[in-house]
């Protein structure tokens, strides 16, 4: 173990968030700030005939009231320029914002959007996937030609991204098989819930404005808000203060331009804070819903000849992140296995529903369940042990996964045997109770990333990072990482962190990239602190800077402990010459080559940097009479290479796996006939509770894998939300006799499924 | 109708103004500036809002602010006896129950009711009695083990 | 909103013939009206401090349960754990504990939610509502009082004061369990209880079950008298289920659908009568029945 794993991790933002003192953005208030209140369009596609605002502007205490007449017309998204800040002539999800208004309370404000008079004439909703592919089937996007969009993108009507992945020679491979099974999995869209409800707050000092909020990307907020109000960058600051959660939920460019003109439009500060209802309704993230067709063929002796699928992801109404979707899930539902011969195609399909974005793991859970669930079946058609089946084919070190990829030291292996082992795999259960397996496995992100140190003359440190907490700890792990490469302890160093104006760029909390590049970026500026730590203890203990070794807050010469001078009177040195100010970046890991696989509408995504491997085995009870499941013991082990902050990375497998526990049983949005969202509560919307918690046993598979992050570090956040509901989803077939086919496997789902199975 | 009463928050008097209707949280919130207590949703449905009358966990979004006149109110800002943590603050901190901190200050303020009425909880009492507070960063699990270890060091 | 707080129960009254709403823990009101299902009244009577409200207490006649005794405390009353079980089992699924905590019989009958857990087993046991108002009081059979969701047979002017159990006889068990997809913080998808009692060789002699969330009101099951003089064994077990499913009349919504609730209320009728006689023969099943016997109150 070296310095950087030290088994007690206190994280530095802790007393403010045990205390209540720490602020969140709905905390702030500024002099003279206004309530911010939007009207949302409330049907889910239909084109304005009528928007006036005049009694909305003339409600005593309003100061700004704005549409899409008042901001410039601008076209944004980051692959399909398909979105505009208001409604421009036609909604197309209920969710969507056609006016924002500040007054002088949240009462007013509400008053005002009231007394808005909006008039539609109905569109034909789009909501079924397949139908919205048809030839004949009405556009969400009728100018979708027009719009400006990523070089990579293939697009088509209500297909906004269309990606596929071929290998071999599928129609040959299948040809060749003892047994071709064909399934068909549904899963329906969900959301991230992040507990904090967004808000933003904005305020202008001049031509410059700041923003707070509580977004996961400080920096897309920030392009945002210049894209859309034609600002330049050194002209908006964004500020994140303690941020409540997001899980993607709060990735991507949200309203922070809205609120910003608002405030521009009232001269005077103002704030939005969402409700629940909103949260769930109008943010352009939330997990897709998809449609997932799989044939394999296989050979009696248990091994793959070829995989066929065919995907299509809800995009909901407008292209947010989703762009690279396409491709991911055409890799999550081909999966981590040997397959010679593949073909498959995914689609991304344009519909009146709210958005799709990067929620934790994009397209993964789902693809994992749907090919997993798939998996259990060829085992069973085999008459083969589902595990076995798995050593057998998924992949190994040395071997080429599906699209080409040929893989460095990795640990899937290591993880089937070791999630297995932590459940008792195989044992002897009541009749009521089975154990289900499965494997995932997620890329790990890599980018540039920046960060400054600074080392006072006291020799207290701090660490200005463009990295975003997001409440993983990742960002509070970077102290390790300085505190390592300086011999100092992670408690000399603060974190200045989620401000654009003071650090240097970062991706944000998103794609489970902190660590991963933002630890490179903080170990390269300490190296930097560290070599003039060096030539300062070298001049001062007259030794060659080669000899001088950084350990316990002194410098000393090597082989002679006892020839030694403190950090923190080395500091005082430096303050009366050469600052100790340092800025890493470093070189992002490049994409490992593919061969023998060509893929269209290729965003990057088929080749996996750093992949990351999971295995989940889990113990369910089903009561047969009703369909309801409980989760009683999850196995999850991991490779998600060194592992940095032991505390950390538990509670991100913890938190994962309940996360997928939810999507697995209980978590589902719900559509009435016009494309609302019937569930928009978190009653009616089920979080798991602390009472539903199963005991969850974690096993890491540390390999330190090169061309990785920090000590050989992959990402970790999203992996663990990967494969948990598809091993929930095998305990229970192996209880019904057959899977459930829809997602989230609902008590009444199970029991259909049951009362099928009687029937037949 | 605007109403005056006194609101008794953490041992300290709070003379209000409000408008009868107003619930707790909000005036917690904006009047008396103890921004501690979270809103997370409307409807007694995440307990970030948690805090205890009478020594008894409410959730403030959903219980009117007169209702609470001259009755102890006790929020996430009272726990600390002068600059020390609260065992269960400490023990959140040291086996890893804090991620993003929002559901925390519900967390304790349910964890503290449930510990002053019963000092050694099982697990499953532990469980139910943090079950009115949604987390959706941790898995509950180092929750949990706080919970177990500042019930363990009261003893 | 006019806001006034009582602390006598005359006072209360007062200001309810004048029209107040009264509230105790205000839950109800409060998230109906951030909601925007019903906007705050315009005359709010706070009663949570009247102690005379607050009691249990045993009386000739079986036990008065105050209007304001809050679910927390119903849980865990000796009284009502003891002799009174399946509304103990009730209390204990509310919400939260902080919901427990702040809710009351009182407030929770009066709302009159078909959904609402303590209904079923108010009806199983007989309960009666006692209403006053300033002009007398007078009490309404539990079944009598609740005419549609969120009505009752109150008259303007009338408060819940009180809710009266009859006594239970030696070989007298009750129970309530429901459907439910997560172990808290659940509203009754469906559910039933039920009120045994046996004779000393354990046959069959009086059987009320009653069933929640299948019908406009909490429906009682009829037909049960047919039952009686029989053993509690599989076979009548499996009719309580039938008769419960064919007399529901569930609705579909986001929650399950009407042919789901309908088999699953089938499902929580037996197995209410099933703990209820486990109960009734002096085994001691823990508050709540769903928690004690696992996932959805299997047996």
């Amino acid at each position: 173990m070296t310095a950087a794993t030290k088994p007690r991790f206190i994280r530095a933002d802790g007393p403010d968030k045990v205390t209540g003192s720490g602020r969140y953005t709905a905390d702030l208030t500024l002099t003279g700030m206004l309530a911010a209140k939007f009207l949302y369009a409330g049907v889910a596609h239909a084109r304005i005939t009528k928007l006036d605002v005049s009694a909305a502007r003339a409600v005593p205490g309003v100061m700004a009231v704005l549409t899409n007449d008042d901001v410039p017309d601008v076209r944004f998204g980051p692959f399909v320029q398909d979105r505009t800040l208001f409604a421009r002539d036609v909604v197309r999800f209920e969710g969507e914002v056609i006016a924002a208004v500040a007054a002088t309370t949240a009462a007013i404000a509400q008053q005002a959007v009231d007394a808005i008079i909006v008039e539609y004439e109905p569109l034909p909703l789009v909501t079924d996937l397949e139908t919205a592919l048809g030839a004949d089937s009405p556009l969400v996007h009728t100018e979708w030609a027009a719009y400006g969009a990523a070089d990579v993108l293939v697009r088509d009507r209500n297909d906004a991204s269309f990606s596929s992945i071929s290998k071999g020679d599928v129609d040959a491979g299948l040809a060749e098989a003892d047994h071709v099974i064909t399934s068909r999995y549904v899963a329906d869209g969900s959301h991230a819930a992040p507990i904090e409800p967004r808000a933003v707050v904005a305020q202008w000092e001049g031509n410059k404005v700041t923003i707070w909020t509580s977004t996961q990307v400080p920096f897309d907020a920030r392009a945002g808000v210049c894209e859309t109000l034609g600002l330049p960058a050194n002209r908006v600051r964004i500020i994140v203060p303690h941020l409540g959660g997001g899980f993607g939920g709060k990735c991507g460019f949200h309203y922070e331009a809205h609120v910003a003109a608002l405030a521009r439009a009232a001269k005077r500060p103002v704030r939005l804070v969402f409700s629940r209802r909103e949260e769930f309704l109008a943010p352009d993230r939330r997990r897709e819903g998809m449609v997932i067709d799989i044939t394999t063929g296989v050979r009696n002796d248990g091994s793959i000849t070829a995989r066929k699928a065919w995907i299509a992801i809800d995009n909901g109404a407008y292209t947010a992140d989703s762009g690279f979707f396409s491709q991911l899930a055409a890799m999550h539902v081909s999966g981590p296995y040997r397959i010679p011969n593949l073909h498959v195609a995914a689609h991304l399909v344009y519909t009146n529903h709210q958005p799709s974005g990067s929620v934790r793991a994009p397209t993964a859970p789902q693809s994992c369940w749907a090919i997993e669930s798939h998996t259990d079946e060829v085992a069973a058609v085999l008459g083969m042990d589902p595990v076995d089946f798995r050593r057998r084919n998924a992949v190994d070190t040395g071997v080429e996964g599906p699209s080409g990829q040929t893989y460095g030291e990795i640990g899937v292996q290591q993880c089937i045997e070791e999630a297995t082992k932590l459940v008792g795999y195989g044992r002897a259960l009541p009749d009521d109770e089975a154990i289900g397996v499965a494997i995932g496995w997620w890329p790990s992100f890599s980018v540039p990333s920046g960060a400054y140190i600074k080392i006072d003359g006291d020799g207290s440190g701090q660490i200005i990072t463009g990295a975003q907490e997001c409440g993983t700890g990742s960002v509070m792990t970077l102290r390790q990482l300085a505190a390592e490469e300086l011999g100092m302890d992670p408690e000399d160093f603060q974190l200045i962190y989620q401000d654009t104006s003071v650090a240097p760029y970062d991706m944000g909390a998103t794609g489970s990239q902190t660590v991963f590049n933002n630890g490179r970026a903080v170990m390269a500026a300490a190296g930097q602190i560290a070599e003039q730590l060096k030539a300062l203890a070298a001049e001062h203990l007259e030794a060659s800077p080669a000899d001088i070794v950084l350990a316990d807050g002194h410098a000393h010469v090597a082989g002679t402990p006892s020839s030694t001078v403190s950090i923190t009177e080395l500091a005082g040195i430096a303050a009366g010459g050469e600052l100790l100010i340092a800025h890493g970046s470093g070189t992002p890991p490049s994409a490992p080559a593919l061969v023998g696989s060509s893929c269209v509408g290729d965003v990057g995504m088929a080749s996996f940097v750093a992949p990351q491997f999971s295995c989940h085995a889990v113990r369910i009870r089903l009561d047969r009479d009703t369909g309801v499941v409980r989760v009683l013991e999850v196995g999850a082990a991991h490779d998600s290479g060194t592992i940095i902050n032991e505390t950390g990375a538990l509670g991100q497998i913890q938190g994962g796996v309940m996360m997928g526990i939810g999507q697995a049983l209980t978590e589902g949005t719900l559509y009435d006939d016009q494309s609302r969202q019937r569930n928009a509560a978190l009653l009616e919307y089920k979080l798991q509770t602390c009472a539903d918690s199963p005991t969850i046993h974690t096993h890491f598979v540390q390999i330190n894998t090169p061309n990785a992050g920090p000590h050989g570090a992959k990402g970790l956040a999203e992996a663990p939300n990967v494969a948990t509901a598809a091993a929930i989803s095998n305990a229970l077939a192996k209880l019904l006799g057959a899977p459930v086919r829809r997602l989230p496997m609902t008590a009444e789902r199970v029991w259909e499924t049951m009362s099928g199975t009687d029937h037949s | 109708m605007s109403i005056s009463i006194n609101l008794n928050v953490n041992g300290v008097d709070y003379p209000v103004t409000i408008d009868a209707g107003r619930n707790l949280v909000s005036v917690l919130r904006t009047e008396i500036g103890l921004t501690g207590t979270k809103e997370g949703c409307d409807d007694c449905e995440c307990g970030a809002c948690m805090v205890l009358i009478d020594g008894q966990p409410v959730n403030s979004c959903s219980y009117l602010a007169a209702q609470a006149a001259d009755r102890p109110i006790s929020t996430v800002e009272g726990v600390m006896t002068g600059d020390d943590l609260h065992p269960l603050q400490q023990a959140l901190l040291d086996e890893g129950g804090v991620q993003c901190g929002f559901c925390t200050p519900g967390m304790i303020m349910s964890a503290t009711a449930l510990l002053s009425r019963n000092a050694s909880p099982t697990e499953e009492e532990i469980r139910i009695g943090l079950s009115g507070n949604l987390c959706r960063c941790t898995g509950y699990v180092k929750i949990l083990a706080a919970v177990q270890a500042a019930a363990a060091q009261a003893r | 909103m006019n806001f006034t707080i009582a602390t006598t129960l005359d006072d209360a009254l007062a200001a309810v013939a004048a029209g107040a709403r009264p509230v105790a823990g205000g839950s109800d009101l409060v998230v109906g009206a951030r909601q925007g299902k019903t906007p705050l009244p315009d005359f709010v009577v706070a009663i949570d401090r009247i102690d005379a409200l607050g009691g249990i207490d045993a009386t000739a006649n079986g036990v008065r349960v105050g209007a304001l005794v809050t679910h927390a405390r119903l849980e865990v009353d000796p009284t009502i754990v003891g002799a009174y079980t399946g509304l103990a089992d009730a209390s204990a699924l509310v919400g939260s504990p902080s919901t427990r905590n702040v809710g009351t019989i009182g407030g929770n009958v009066m709302n009159a939610s078909p959904a609402m857990d303590t209904g079923a087993p108010l009806v199983v046991l007989g309960a009666e509502v006692e209403l006053q108002s300033t002009t007398g009081s007078r009490r309404v059979a539990i079944g009598e009082l609740w005419t549609a969701p969120g009505r009752t047979s109150a008259q303007a002017g009338e408060l819940c004061v009180a809710v009266h159990l009859p006594p239970r006889t030696a070989k007298s068990g009750s129970a309530y369990v429901r459907l439910e997809y997560r172990r808290a913080m659940e509203i009754a998808v469906v559910g039933a209880a039920a009120s045994v009692e046996l004779d000393s060789s354990g046959t069959l002699v009086a059987l009320a079950v009653s069933l929640t969330a299948v019908a406009p009101t909490i429906i009682a099951v009829s037909g049960t008298d047919a039952l009686l003089g029989r053993a509690i064994d599989a076979a009548l077990l499996a009719e309580i289920a039938e008769l419960a499913s064919r007399q529901a009349a569930p609705i579909s919504d986001l929650r399950a659908s009407d042919t789901y609730r309908r088999h699953c209320v089938g499902v929580m009728a037996r197995r209410a009568v099933d703990a209820a006689a486990r109960r009734a023969r002096g085994e001691s099943i823990a508050v709540p029945v769903n928690r004690s016997l696992g996932i959805g109150a299997a047996s």
